[in-house]
Order: C-alpha cells, then structure tokens, then sequence
C-alpha cells in the first residue's frame, strides 16, 4: 500500500493564490474550450434511440416455436418458483408430454428484471426481450397476459392452444389402442 | 436558527434529511435524520430462499449494485462450501472494477456540481455513461445488474467484450487527465476541499469507518488487501493512502482509486484464462446449519454480509454492515464549527448512497 | 417623412422620453432573452450537450416559451412574507437595470439621455439592486432566502468597491465623467486597454462585473447545491421571471459599460457602430459563460477576503497610478 502525502498548499498569500487561480482557471478553460468542439451525446429519445445490446433486459417474451407451432412453455412453474417477487402465475393445459399453457401472466408492477425467471427455465420458453419503453400512466397495464406476451401476439396463442388440444387428443386416441396392444400382447 | 436541509434538497443525495442549528454562516449542531427509504430488506431476505436475494441487493447502494451482489453471494459460497471457477472470479473482478469506476465517477460529478462546477458533472457522466453501456452489454442492464450467481457468473462475457473495456480503458485515462485540469488543480476547488471537514485517524477508526473515508485519514485499510477475496491477490495495484482526513484527501483517494482500477482491468484482461463460469448447484440450494460472514471492497468502504443457516432453504437471518451507513455517522461530529457552504463539500465527500443506509 | 417625425418629438419632449422609455424597457425585457438563449446553448455544448432544440428553429425560441410559461405562471406569495417588499423587489431590481440602459452610448448619438455624469449615475443606480436582492431575501419570510440576500449584500458591497475605484481609475485617465466622452477619447487616443493603469482597472472590473451578476466563481447567493436558489426561492410566476430578466439584462449592461469603458465603445474599422457594439459585448458575454461552467463556486470568507485583502488595495494603488499618468 502507498501511504503518501495529499499534495499540500503554501500559507496564504493573496497574490500567489490569485495568480495561481488565474492560471489554473485558463487550464481548467482549456478543458472546457475543447470539449466545445466535441461530437455532443446526446441522444434526442425519442427521435433517436440508442441500439440496444442483445442481452438487454426488456420486456419479456415467450418464444414461439415454428417447427412445432406452439409456444415452448410447458407450464411446469419452474420460473414462477424462481421469482423472488411472485410475479408469475400461468394455468396450464394437459399433462405429459404435450403439457403447454392457456394462460401465462406476470404482473410486472413487482418485476425486478432480475433475469432469474429465465435463468430457471429448462426449456428456453421465456426470454427478455429488447422493449424497454413500459412507462405507463395507470396501473392496471402493468399486468401482462399471455396475448402479451407470446412471440406472435393472439394468434400465436391461438394456434398454440390447438396444436397442444390437437396432441392432447391424438394421445388421448392414442391411448387405448395401445393399451388394447399391450392387453393382446399379453394374452398371447 | 434552525434550518431543515432535505430531504429534498438538491445536494444531500437522497432523501437524508439534516436539521441543521446555525449561527449566521456558521453550523453549531447538526442532526441527521434518515430512514426515508426503509424497506426491510434484512427482513425480507429472511423469508426467501437464498437465491432469491441476490437482486435485491442491487436496490441497497444503487450506484454499485455489482460490489452487493458479489458481497450476498460470496455469503452464500462460503455458507454452502461452494467453488468459484477460476474464469468467474476474473470475470467478477473485472465488473467490480468497472462499477467502481462508475460509481467514483457520480461521486465525482455530484460533488462537483456541490461545489458550483456544473460541467464536472456533465464529464464525469459521461464517461460513466459509457462504463454503463459496456455493463450493460455485458450483464443486459444498467442500474440493477444482478449479474452474480452463487457459484460464478451467470454467463461468460460477451464477444469482443475485452477488446472495448481496453479502449475504454485507454480513453478514460486521457479524461482523467482532462479532470485534473479542469478540477483537481483549479485553485478554487483546492481552496474550497483543503483543511475542511478533517477527520483524525483516531476518530475514524472510532467511528469504524472504512473505504476512501478512512484511507483519507491514514489508515490503510482495504479489503481487497487485507483479506484478498476473488483473485485480488493475484493483480497487482496500489492502494493510496492519505494522512490529512480533509475532503481534499477523500477526493484525491478516490481520483488515484480510478487509476487504480484502470490497471487492474488491464492485468485482469490479461491474466484471464478459459473455463467455466459457474458451478452446478441443486435446485433446492439447503446450506448446513452455521454463520457465514462475507466483506468485500464497494466503492463506498467495508461491505459486509452476515447469513445464520439453520440447514433449511431460508437463511433465519441476515445483516448487512453498510459502509455508507457507518461512514455517515462522524458527519454531525464533522459539521460542528463549519460552515454552511462547506456542508455540501463534507458531505459529498463522504459519498453516501441512501438506498444502503436505510436498507 | 423623418423630419416630420423628428420635429414632431422635439416639439413634445415629454412623448419623446415616453417613447425611449417604452423602447428601452421592451430592450431590456428582449435582451435577456437573447443571452438566455445563447448561455444555455453554449451551456449545452461546452458540456457536451445539445442545448434547447425543439421550439423553433435550433431552439431559438425557447426563451420565448419559458417566459410566456413564466407569465401564465400561478403567482404564490408565501405566507407570512412581508407582502409589500415582497411585491416591490423584483421591479426595483428591474428599473435598476433600465435606469442604467438609460444613459448607455450604443453608437454615436444613440442614448436615451446624454448625460454628462453617466459613470456615476451608473454606479449610484446599479446600487439599487443590492437593495432590491436584501428586499427579496429579507421579505420573504424562507431562511434560505434570508441567507442568500445576507451572501448578496456582503458580497455585491465588497465587489462594488473595487469596481468603483477601477471605473474611477478610467475616469481619471481620460478625464472624463461622460460615457460618450470615455469613448470619444478612445477614438482619438486608442482603446484604454493598451494603457498600463487601465488594463489592471480592467482586470479587476472583470473580476468585480462577475461577483456583481452573480455568476460562477461568485453564484454564492444563489448557489442552489446549498441555498436552494438564494434570495428568489420563493419567487414564481412573474415575480421570478422579473429577476431573471433584470439579472441577466444586468449581465448584458455590465459587459456594454465595460466595452464603453475599456474597448473604445463603438470604436472599430469597417462596420457601422452599432454593431461594433452588439460585438464587442457578445463576445465578452460568450467569455463570461464560458467562464460560469468552468470553475467551482468560492465561500463567502473566501470570496470576502480576496475583496479586501487584495482588490481594494491594488485598485487603490491603480487608481493613483492613473491619476499620476492621466492627461490633464
Ligand atoms: S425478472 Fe425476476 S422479478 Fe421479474 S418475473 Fe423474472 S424472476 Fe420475477
Ligand atoms: S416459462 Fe419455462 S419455466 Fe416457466 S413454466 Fe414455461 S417452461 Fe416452465
């Protein structure tokens, strides 16, 4: 560790100071006078806008997957149960392995942005996305719902919900059959 | 006369509040007040699981949410045993750097704008400002990072992420001479900090003060080489120390702590080798039963995390020493005697972030 | 048609006078506006800033804007305030600044009102504003203001000597008490820069002009990091833009008189003396922002001591050194 003296003054001496702050102040006008002919940074929001890096922490979203046209989520509650905050609530449809949800919301008047939701999700369903323009004058639109939310708006959720009812039920005729299989096979 | 400064006043930082008994110019008692801000955080922590917590502590010195996070999660690891991979500890090194230098910058700003040089501040945000864009790029926010996890960090550095901090880096040591120019060597400025607002050795060490403000006094107290957490012991800085406990000290100690920081980057982004970044934990993260006590170097002075585990999933208690709080305390000592312009300068030198005192 | 006019007025004095009342009261209402504008975009830039931008072309308007803003403003006087000085500051502090535009020489023949005492009609009347600054702060009832008008006082009455002394010192030089007779003699002899007594004066005019418009490194009494805004806290409205307007006319008159007294006026090749004038305050207004937003504020003891300990004596010892080397 350096231990040093701050550098120190003399005594007073009206005149030594003041020449002093004459020539110091033309220094610290030098500074300023440079800083004139700067490129300026401002930023005039929102006619122009700073781009965004790719791991910024926005609004969220739910990811939509094209191959399978459904949402990724499967409900399993993992970030809700990671969120220190309770911001999470999702109602779920079916079970097994075509599980998804119908209902996603996250009210994000208590979000932190604090990126554990995502973090926890083991089926990179949900995501923070670039948006960072949430200011609102009332209350009640800080609650998101999965319309909201879903990558593709309604109709992605719309699509979302028949795809999984449609899997749920070929499962579900699925079932017998081969149960009936499994009967047969075991009879024989 | 009796006058009430804050708590919303334009240079009392947050929302402390000072009744301030006065004679002419001349401040005979002061008394703070805080507590504006209180949230219970140490409460809160205590009915959440552990993890839960780390964000936050973002919310408790806002202006360097990075030296928190590292502090609760360090807490953490040394409550459950957990290992930090090398690469993470560099990486966290390497954030902490560049938190304190955002976070010296507002000081720097702010109290040049107490002290009536307005443009300070402008500068001094500017330059923060690109700390914040390369902080951001990194960790995906600006204020509230939440970007260390028990067990490393969350994610390894963006690409190319090395190549700007060393640009930065090179700038920023170019504006630091501009700050000199402008500020540390203007008369006025040397006039305004010299002999003002003295703390002695003794009553810094009486008042446990830490950080800049007791390395201002003469004591050579840093956490980073006292107790080396990370890989602090592995970089190689200076820690300057002062003998005069004036502001002028306060503020020359942390102008030399920028540079300081700048050089540990250097070396941190050269020493840094490949690996992971974090280590798997369970989902259910249960420590054993015990005390865990964790301080790191924040910007501000000592930050300190005590967690008591009881083997259960919530920590049964938590207490946060914040320096910001500590250091605040020799402030109605400091204030008798001076003036009324200079309460703004000792007060700003101090540097205290409101979020951390009233937690 | 001018003739007409010109006799017109002579034959009615009276309406004459109304009419360069009226003229110079808008001036000083406009002016202010002008140098807000340029202060704030010049703010802007040295601090790496944009400065105002969206009314009007470039922000050009903005001024404009605040003021129209300030006027339709709600007018708060605030309880317990001792209403009758309350009310009257801000207009004394206006007249003030008026009063000295009355007799100021903008080009040959362009002043309200010749007279032959001008300097110390100027230094008498611009003293009204340290009345108007006590009035502010004393009657409106706010510690903060009481302690910013009590920074005023000390320090505008400290500051006032000095500068008295270095304006003596021209007088002396070139014996003359007459503004356009300062300047008439700068025509003939060269600007009173060049002279050695006069370029101290100057210096130390600079140095008093700044504590007297209350700009950086001399905003004490308004420094709002401490004092909130100083004397007018409790201003609004109006009241407030009337302080704001007289102080920074103030800034533009103290720049003018020093170009009347140190830059030979409306001297200058090529362009006609009117603009001469506009230029030679602009540019000296343009170095006094650029002085505000570089360096920090003084303390009152600092601020005092460095009146007393060294202006007052060194314009004392100025001032004898351009009686000994004046003309007459
Ligand atoms: S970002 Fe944090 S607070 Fe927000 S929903 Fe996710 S876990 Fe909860
Ligand atoms: S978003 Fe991920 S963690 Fe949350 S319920 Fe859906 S799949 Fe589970």
């Amino acid at each position: 560790m350096s231990r040093q003296r701050a550098m120190r003054d003399t005594e007073y001496n009206p005149l030594v100071y003041f020449i002093d702050g004459l020539v110091t102040l033309f220094n610290g006008m030098v500074v300023t006078w440079r800083n004139l002919w700067r490129p300026k940074i401002t930023v005039r929001y929102p006619y122009q806008r700073r781009p965004v890096p790719p791991r910024y922490r926005g609004l969220f979203y739910l990811k939509w997957n094209e191959e399978k046209q459904r949402l990724n989520c499967v409900g399993c509650t993992l970030c809700a149960q990671a969120c220190p905050t309770d911001v999470i609530s999702m109602v779920k449809l079916g079970k097994g392995t075509h599980a998804g949800v119908s209902e996603f919301t996250m009210d994000l008047g208590r979000c932190m942005f604090c990126n554990l939701c995502v973090e926890a999700c083991p089926f990179d369903a949900i995501y923070m996305g670039p948006n960072y323009e949430l200011a609102s004058e009332r209350r009640d639109v800080s609650l998101f719902r999965i319309a909201d939310l879903a990558q593709g708006g309604e109709e992605a959720v719309r699509k979302n919900i028949e795809t999984i009812e449609r899997l749920l039920a070929e499962e579900e005729k699925a079932k017998p059959a081969h149960a009936a299989h499994a009967a047969g096979g075991q009879s024989e | 006369m009796v006058i009430n400064v804050g708590p919303q006043h334009p240079s009392t930082h947050g929302v402390l509040r000072l009744i301030l008994t006065l004679d002419g110019e001349q401040i005979l008692a002061c008394e703070p007040v805080i507590g504006y801000l209180h949230r219970g955080l140490e409460k809160m922590m205590e009915r959440r699981p552990y993890r839960h917590n780390i964000p936050f502590t973002d919310r408790l010195d806002y202006l360097a949410a990075l030296s928190n996070n590292l502090a609760i999660c360090q807490c953490i690891e040394r409550l459950g045993g957990v290992e930090v991979p090398e690469r993470a500890q560099y990486i966290r090194v390497l954030l902490m750097e560049l938190q304190r230098i955002a976070s010296h910058l507002v000081f720097l700003g702010t109290f040049g704008t107490d002290l009536g040089a307005t443009t300070m501040f402008l500068y001094a945000f500017r330059e923060r400002e690109m700390v914040l864009d390369l902080l951001e790029e990194c960790t995906g926010a600006r204020l509230t990072y939440n970007w260390v996890r028990v067990g490393g960090v969350p994610d390894d550095l963006p690409e190319g992420f090395g190549q700007k901090v060393l640009d930065f880096v090179k700038l920023f040591r170019q504006r630091i001479e501009e700050y000199d120019m402008l500020l540390t060597r203007n008369r006025i400025f040397r006039s305004r900090t010299q002999g003002i607002g003295v703390i002695p050795k003794e009553t810094a060490l009486a008042y446990g003060c830490s950080g800049p403000v007791a390395r201002a006094s003469g004591i050579p107290y840093d956490i980073r080489k006292v107790a080396p957490y990370e890989v602090y012991n592995r970089v190689e800085f200076d820690v300057p120390v002062f003998e005069d406990g004036d502001v002028w000290a306060r503020y020359l100690v942390r102008m030399e702590e920028l540079r300081q920081s700048l050089r540990i980057i250097e070396q941190v982004l050269r020493d840094m080798p490949d690996g992971p970044v974090q280590t798997k934990l369970p989902k259910i993260f249960k420590p054993p039963a015990g005390i865990a006590y964790s301080r790191v170097e924040s910007p501000r002075g000592e930050l300190s995390f005590m967690m008591v585990s009881d083997g259960g999933a919530n920590p049964v208690r938590v207490h946060i020493r914040a320096p910001s709080f500590v250091n605040l305390s020799v402030l109605p000592r400091l204030l008798e005697g001076a003036k009324v312009a200079d309460l703004v300068a000792i007060l700003g030198s101090i540097d205290v972030v409101l979020g951390e005192i009233d937690r | 048609m001018i003739e007409a006019i010109t006799q017109f007025f002579t034959q009615h004095p009276l309406l004459w006078a109304f009419v360069k009342a009226v003229v110079l009261a808008s001036f000083t209402l406009v002016i202010p506006l002008a140098v807000i504008y340029v202060e704030r975009k010049i703010a802007g830039f040295i601090q790496s800033r944009l400065g105002p931008l969206h009314v009007g072309p470039q922000g050009t308007f903005q001024t404009a804007a605040d003021a129209l803003k300030l006027l339709l403003k709600e007018d708060i006087v605030p309880e317990g305030a001792d209403k009758r000085f309350f009310y009257l500051a801000p207009y004394i502090a206006f007249v003030s600044t008026v009063l000295c535009f009355m007799v100021l020489p903008f080009a040959p023949g362009w002043v309200a009102l010749e007279m032959n005492v001008a300097v110390l009609f100027i230094i008498g009347v611009s003293l009204f504003n340290v009345v108007s600054i006590l009035m502010a702060g004393w009657s409106s009832n706010n510690k903060y203001s009481l302690l910013g008008g009590l920074r005023a006082v000390a320090q505008l009455l400290s500051y006032e000597i000095p500068m008295v002394l270095s304006v003596l010192a021209v007088v002396f030089y070139t014996g003359s008490l007459s503004l356009t007779g300062i300047i008439e003699y700068q025509v003939k002899h060269g600007w009173n820069i060049w002279h050695p007594p006069i370029m101290i004066a100057a210096l130390i005019y600079f140095i008093c002009a700044l504590a007297e418009i209350n700009r950086t490194p001399f905003d004490l009494p308004e420094a709002e990091s401490e004092l909130v805004s100083g004397f007018n806290t409790e201003y609004s409205g109006m009241r407030f833009a009337f302080f704001f307007a007289s102080e920074f006319a103030n800034n533009f008159f103290i720049t003018a008189f020093a170009a009347a007294l140190f830059f030979g006026g409306w001297d200058g090749p090529v362009l006609p003396p009117i603009v001469w004038t506009f230029l030679k305050v602009f540019v000296m207004i343009f170095v006094f922002m650029w002085l505000r937003w570089t360096p920090p504020r003084l303390r009152i003891d600092q601020i005092l001591r460095f009146a007393w300990q060294l202006l007052v004596p060194v314009s004392l010892a100025n001032l004898l050194f351009a009686i000994a080397l004046g003309v007459r």
